[in-house]
Formats: C-alpha cells, sequence, structure tokens
C-alpha cells in the first residue's frame, strides 16, 4: 500500500496537491535516500497521524528543481539548499525558510592527493567537477572570495559539469570532485580508493559552507492561519522523526529502505550515510540560527563575477513556525 | 489576476482565425503562402503574452515571449558560444563522421550480401540503443568535451543513414542494370552512373532525419557531462536556477539552428535531384 502511494505520489508530480485541511506533500530535493531519514521516520513511526497530518512525501531527482514545484502547486512545503532557495527567490518564486534540520553542511571536494594539492590555493590549473542544477552556488562563491577565476586557464580551475556519480574522479577526467560527506564520499571509497590517496576539502572548515536541506513554504501561504497550523505540525513532527533517527541510525535506514520504491540503494549504503546525516542534524532542534543564514549570504553575495543572488534578501526566513512547534 | 488581458487573448485569438479564414478563402497569389503560418505564429505568441500576464503566470512556470526575447538579447554572447559548442564542434561534426561513415558501409553492403545479412541486424540493435544509455559511457570514454557529444549524434546518425542508402541503392530497376550489363560497365561506372542518381532522393532523405538527431543528440548528451557552456549545459543549469527565460531563449536558438539546418539539407537535396519525380512541378 505504502509503495503504491508513493509510486501515485511520484507519477502526480506535476498535478496541483488537494488543498485539504490536512494533507500536506512534502517535495524532496533528491531521491529516497537517508538524507530525508527524519521524514520518513515522522511518516513510519506515525508521528505525523499523531498531528492529524495525512503527508505525502514526493523523492526528487536530477531534473526536479522542488522550488519549482512549488510554484506550480506541485507541492505544499520543499526541501531545499539555501542558495538555490535564495536565488529562486529572486527569481519572483518568494520561498521562506520555515525550519533548519540542518546544522553543518556535508558539502565538500575530494581530490587525489597525486595531483599535489594540499591547500585551496593549488586549485589553480586544475580540473574540478561541479554539480551544478543549483548546487553549483557555494563553490563559485568559494572561488571568487579565493580570487580564483573559474574559466579554466593555469591560473584558474577548468570546472566540469558532474553528473552525480563519483567517474570523473575514478577515471582520472578530473583532480577533484564534488562529494557529500554522506553519500559520494562514501562511494569513491567503496571503489577501492584509501582514505590516504585523497585529500578533502570541508565547505564547512572553509567558513564558506551554506545552509542544506532546509524546510521552505511559499511566502503567501503563510498569511493563511490554517496553513501555518499545518506547518506547526509539519515541523514538530519532522523534527521528533528527526531526533528518532539520529538516536536509532540503523532502524531509520531500513526505514527509508522499506520507502524506496526505486529499489535502487542498499542497506550498508544507506545505514553509513545516515550516520554521516546524524552529524549533520545534531545540533539542531529544527530552529534556524540566524548567524548560519547570515554566513551563507554573505557567502553567497561574494559570488564575484556570476553572483547567485545580487542583493541581501528580505524576508527569507521566519522562526514564526519553530518558535510554536518546539514550545 | 487580470481579467482584462485574458479577454483581449481570446479576442486576439477570434481575430487570429478570422483572418486564416479569409486568406484560406482567397485565391492563390505570391506570397500569400506564407500569410497563414505568420498570421498563426503571431497570434499563438500574443496570446501567450496576454494570458501569461494576465493570469500572472511566474516566470519559474512559463515566461512570457517578451521576456524570452530580452533574455535572448541579452545573453546574446552566452548563447553564441554555446551554439559554436554545442551545434558547430558537438552536432555538426558528428554529422558528419556518422552520415559518412554510413554512406561508406552501405556501399560495401550493397556489393555484399554477406555483409547485408551481417551488418544490418547490427545496424538495427544499434539503433535501438537509448541515448541517455550511450551518453554517459561514451562522457567516460571521450571526455567532458564535445567529442564525446560528436560520439553519441555519430552512432545516432549512422544507422538511419545506412538504412535509407542501402534501400537507395537498391532502388534502381533490374532492367536499367541489365542495360548497363550490356554496355559492359564497371560496377564503379554502375555506381557512378546509375545507382547513385536513383539513390540521391533516399540518400537525402537519411540526411534529413539526421539534422533533428544530430541536435537533439548534442543537446541531450550534455546533460550527462559537460564544461561549462552548450546549450544542453545551460538548459540544465538555467532550470536549475529557474531563469526558465533563458531557458527558452536556448531553445529558440535550438529551434532556428534546426529548422536552418534541416532547410539547408532541403536546398541541396533540390539541386543535386532536381530531376527527380518528387522534386518536378515544385
Amino acid at each position: 500500500m505504502k509503495l503504491l502511494k508513493t509510486l501515485a505520489a511520484a507519477s502526480l508530480l506535476a498535478t496541483p496537491a488537494l488543498a485539504q485541511d490536512d494533507d500536506v506533500t512534502l517535495q524532496l530535493q533528491w531521491v529516497t535516500q537517508a538524507q530525508f531519514a527524519g521524514y520518513y521516520v515522522a511518516l513510519e513511526n506515525g508521528y505525523y497521524e499523531e498531528e492529524g497530518l495525512d503527508v505525502t512525501i514526493q523523492p526528487g531527482g536530477p531534473d526536479i528543481a522542488p522550488p519549482q514545484v512549488l510554484a506550480g502547486g506541485g507541492a505544499d512545503v520543499m526541501l531545499n539548499w539555501m542558495p538555490s532557495a535564495l536565488a529562486a527567490r529572486e527569481r519572483g518564486v518568494p520561498v521562506v525558510n520555515i525550519a533548519q534540520p540542518f546544522k553543518s553542511s556535508g558539502l565538500m571536494l575530494t581530490c587525489w592527493a597525486d595531483s599535489g594539492i594540499e591547500s585551496p590555493e593549488d586549485f589553480r590549473g586544475k580540473t574540478i567537477g561541479v554539480w551544478f542544477f543549483g548546487n553549483e552556488y557555494p563553490f563559485l562563491s568559494w572561488m571568487s572570495q579565493l580570487g580564483i577565476p573559474t574559466d579554466g586557464g593555469d591560473d584558474g580551475v577548468t570546472v566540469l559539469r558532474q553528473a552525480f556519480n563519483v567517474d570523473p574522479l575514478l577515471q582520472r577526467q578530473a583532480d577533484c570532485i564534488s562529494t557529500m560527506t554522506y553519500n559520494e564520499y562514501g562511494q569513491v571509497l567503496d571503489a577501492g580508493v584509501g582514505e590516504d590517496e585523497l585529500v578533502t576539502f570541508l565547505y564547512e572548515e572553509q567558513g564558506v559552507s551554506t545552509l542544506e536541506d532546509g524546510i521552505y513554504v511559499l511566502e503567501e501561504n503563510l498569511e493563511d492561519p490554517a496553513f501555518v497550523d499545518k506547518m506547526v505540525r509539519f515541523v514538530r513532527a519532522s523534527m521528533r522523526g528527526w531526533k528518532w533517527a539520529e538516536e536509532n541510525p540503523t532502524d531509520a535506514a531500513i526505514i527509508v529502505l522499506d520507502n524506496d520504491a526505486t529499489g535502487a540503494q542498499t542497506e550498508a549504503h544507506q545505514i553509513r550515510m545516515m550516520g554521516e546525516i546524524a552529524k549533520l542534524t545534531a545540533g539542531s532542534d529544527g530552529t534556524l540560527d540566524p548567524a548560519d543564514y547570515q554566513r551563507t549570504v554573505d557567502t553567497l553575495l561574494a559570488g564575484g563575477s556570476d553572483p547567485v543572488i545580487t542583493a541581501e534578501p528580505e524576508g527569507a526566513w521566519t522562526h514564526a513556525i519553530t518558535d510554536l512547534a518546539l514550545q | 489576476m487580470s481579467g482584462g488581458l485574458v479577454l483581449a487573448a481570446l479576442v486576439v485569438w477570434a481575430g487570429g482565425w478570422w483572418m486564416n479564414a479569409r486568406l484560406a478563402r482567397m485565391r492563390a497569389r505570391p506570397g500569400l503562402g506564407l500569410a497563414a503560418p505568420v498570421v498563426f505564429g503571431v497570434t499563438v505568441l500574443l496570446m501567450w503574452e496576454l494570458v501569461v500576464r494576465g493570469l500572472n503566470v511566474p516566470g519559474a512556470i512559463l515566461p512570457p515571449p517578451s521576456a524570452i526575447g530580452s533574455a535572448f538579447v541579452v545573453n546574446g554572447g552566452t548563447l553564441w558560444e554555446d551554439f559554436v559548442q554545442t551545434f558547430l564542434k558537438g552536432a555538426l561534426s558528428g554529422y558528419a563522421i556518422g552520415c559518412g561513415l554510413a554512406f561508406l558501409v552501405a556501399l560495401a553492403v550493397d556489393r555484399s550480401g554477406f555483409l547485408k545479412r551481417g551488418l544490418l541486424p547490427i545496424g538495427n540493435f544499434v539503433a535501438a540503443l537509448p541515448i541517455i544509455g550511450m551518453a554517459p559511457i561514451f562522457v567516460m570514454w571521450f571526455g567532458f568535451g564535445w567529442q564525446s557529444k560528436a560520439a553519441v549524434v555519430a552512432v545516432m546518425c549512422f544507422f538511419p543513414m545506412l538504412v535509407n542508402t542501402v534501400q537507395g541503392l537498391a532502388a534502381a530497376d533490374r532492367m536499367q542494370a541489365d542495360l548497363m550489363r550490356t554496355y559492359a560497365a564497371s560496377p564503379w561506372q554502375t555506381l557512378a552512373k546509375l545507382k547513385l542518381p536513383a539513390a540521391g532522393p533516399f540518400i537525402f532523405n537519411g540526411l534529413k532525419i539526421c539534422t533533428t538527431l544530430a541536435l537533439i543528440g548534442a543537446i541531450v548528451a550534455e546533460f550527462f557531462g559537460s564544461p561549462t557552456l552548450g546549450m544542453g549545459f545551460r538548459i540544465s543549469t538555467q532550470v536549475g536556477r529557474l531563469a526558465l527565460d533563458v531557458v527558452w531563449a536556448v531553445i529558440l536558438v535550438a529551434a532556428l539552428a534546426g529548422s536552418a539546418f534541416y532547410g539547408l539539407v532541403t536546398l541541396l537535396e533540390r539541386a543535386a535531384t532536381f530531376w527527380h519525380p518528387s522534386q518536378r512541378g515544385r
């Protein structure tokens, strides 16, 4: 039944969510995996049900832009990286962050140690794989802060548009690739590469990390008290799910696997992912830390030639929901 | 919401309908053949603009044509670089390699029944390979540059061209071939004087099919890894940035390039096979 529901949700991607009182459609920003364990746990353990919510979780994918789904009425609430959400806001899709379950960022660059890269200055003249589709902003901002051009040459980096796999590194088509601590980095290790052969740069440690996997809704919906009430319950149940997942990583990974309609995920990979995800959600009760928000905005505003956002955003986040949800 | 604009769209629609109905009843005159499609196109664009503005459709869902036009002008330099990378380097070189090889293989297949029975099924098999299966593999083999896109295009073009050319070379009548034989013509003379001219329309048919395939192949292959330019790269990254006006501007470039390429091959066909019944009376 659950499988049917997920399939139905996936096939109804383009249809507007039915605006019934307690139906919530959540648009994930990627495929079903432990990165979203908290929501699946809340669904499976009945936390949403206890709050009187009927939640549908729509998996994303490489060609699904959550802000677009939200703008088109295909979902009530979405998960998104803040750079992409702020860019969408500037593009006329006014999304607002209502909760931030992830305290820290899992984004990192993974490089071959034998490429001679020891510090970010060594990126000059090298080839780096970067994800686009809204995930390129942190990298471009970081490079422009370092003053390294991204259009190739001996002095700049040559950027490849990397697909969501680690082949360019293994094939040595790139000296560095983008990886998430909880996903692709493990895939590199699984391919038989030793950690000592790699050099990693965590965006978090470089001071250029941007907030990931926040919960966003459309601004106009926040004027509706019924919707706000629904979101308060949704955030409360979701955070319960997250804290349960942090404490029971193995069980949470199994719940995610049970909800994976594609059958593409493996148990070992999901358990490891959950362990890494737990490190990122630890230290957040769901409330957005304004200092983290400011760091994200400052990083993006330093975006140089092709800025992600051109002006300091106004009203891009609110504590209204979390204040009520986490009393 | 602005009802006035939506109403205006309906008026434009009725007006366009009326004009085209009048045009359809007119007697044929030079230049009239173009009038009806132009009226239709302008009507669609005007309605699109008015409806999108009237219903306040967000730009992230469907931008109005005016926004697309200004994105086309503002990003002219970028779009040109993308066009050079994807079309001139990726699509055209792949097209030349794919169609050229297919033509040579077709000549060999025509001479040998052995090859015909062995190669055509393999060609069928290759034709059935999905592009999204091949593209990532070719990116792995030939790198992220335009070379991997050219390889995808070459594979996509190879088979339609091969089938059409083989079919064309078999188009000459038995009787005509017998006549060449009575003249003691060598196989090469028969090929040059009889078979190739007879195959002309078929060969151009293959070339025309491949123009569309080449453009599609080059753009889609860029979704699986590319440097930071190219039409496919631009489409996929700008969708992620919700810059749908730029995405549509790239689609406009693709439409213009595709139509021009197809038109060029059609003109070549007219020049080369003017004698053929399919081209006479135009």
